[in-house]
């Protein structure tokens, strides 16, 4: 199936440089419709009330972490099946396979870039 | 009153006693056995007397060595200079970087969103765009400096500790591990590592391998996540 351009998209992250970074790099791809969110509890909150093509989220933010929103994603029977990258500096296996085994989709460890970034929409997504 | 002063005082008493002209026998035997354990009270006592003196001379020079060896660490100099100071080098580098990074990607947007047709006018706001971006940079310069006066203070306390801690005898206390914090049991359970020093402790090949291994978005199986540390 096709990938929708115009699907909403949720970055999550506690820099608002970072989000702005994610941001730029989605409008290069062809993404515009992106929403942020400052942490996992926000997120999820606006998850309960917008629906997501994509959850773009970092790890490491209070006071609900990247991991912890992804484990409620994961067992709220209306938001399991959405997309969700992980975008972190927590680069260690142990954090890879939590990552994994909590159900997310792929996993981006920054520095990163544009390229990076579509590689991992599309492997999760389809190609677009 | 000291114990030998006592034992004195008893042994005087005992031979004014004695010099009384007494004529009962049985008496003066008991003042000359008095006299005697008189003698060795004040013995006994010298002697203890002595051991504590000594004792306390020790705890009190140990008393002196400890206050000049913590007035040689000088804690307050660490406490109302170096580490303030330290605090302020280190939130001065996060709102240069914060400023340096909003100039930065501003002139980034802003020469990605020119919509000008003009080819010399374009040029120029590309090249002023440009001139910003290079200025902004000097931030890394200003922020090497301060991280390493930071870097600096911490190499001063680690050394007034460490020569303090060797002077002392100081040992690191042992008996099982110590209690976790709210904050470490957090981290600890919420795998808050944080960036590793050198670059990422796992590269994002061997990431993607872990994904591609796992086939897609479907669950790892304990035994492909055995087979990730093998």
């Amino acid at each position: 199936m096709a990938v929708e351009m115009t699907m909403p998209i949720l970055v999550v992250d506690d820099y608002k440089t970072m989000i702005r970074i994610i941001r730029n790099l989605l409008k290069q791809i062809g993404f515009e419709n992106v929403d942020d969110a400052a942490d996992g509890q926000e997120a999820f909150e606006k998850m309960q009330k917008n629906k997501y093509g994509l959850v773009i989220s970092d790890w490491n933010m209070e006071p609900m972490t990247g991991y912890e929103l992804l484990q409620k994603v994961r067992a709220d029977e209306g938001l399991k099946s959405t997309p969700f990258i992980m975008v972190t500096a927590e680069s260690k296996t142990e954090n890879v396979v939590a990552a994994k085994k909590a159900g997310v989709n792929n996993y981006i460890v920054k520095p990163f870039n544009a390229g990076t970034l579509k590689s991992k929409m599309s492997a999760v997504l389809g190609e677009f | 009153m000291p114990a030998a002063n006592v034992a004195a005082q008893v042994r005087t008493s005992l031979a004014t006693l004695k010099a009384s002209d007494l004529q009962d026998a049985q008496i003066m035997e008991v003042l000359k056995l008095a006299h005697q354990l008189t003698d060795t009270m004040k013995l006994f006592f010298s002697s203890l007397d002595q051991s504590i003196c000594q004792e306390f001379n020790y705890i009190a020079e140990y008393i002196s060595r400890t206050r000049d060896e913590i007035a040689a660490l000088r804690p307050n100099d660490i406490k109302k200079e170096r580490i303030p100071t330290a605090g302020a080098e280190l939130e001065a580098v996060v709102t240069d970087t914060e400023k340096a990074t909003e100039v930065i990607m501003s002139a980034a947007e802003s020469v990605l969103c020119d919509e000008e047709t003009d080819y010399d006018t374009y040029r120029a706001n590309v090249e002023a765009k440009m001139m910003e971006i290079i200025e902004s940079c000097s931030f890394q310069d200003l922020a090497g400096q301060r991280v390493s006066k930071v870097v600096g203070s911490l190499r001063h306390v680690e050394d007034r500790v460490a020569r303090f801690a060797e002077v002392m005898g100081v040992r690191d206390a042992d008996g099982g591990p110590q209690e976790e914090t709210a904050e470490e049991k957090r981290n600890r359970e919420q795998l808050l590592n944080g960036p590793a020093i050198g670059g990422p402790e796992t590269s994002q090949d061997d990431i993607d391998a872990m994904f591609a291994d796992a086939g897609g978005d479907a669950a790892l199986d304990q035994g492909s996540i055995d087979s990730l540390f093998d």
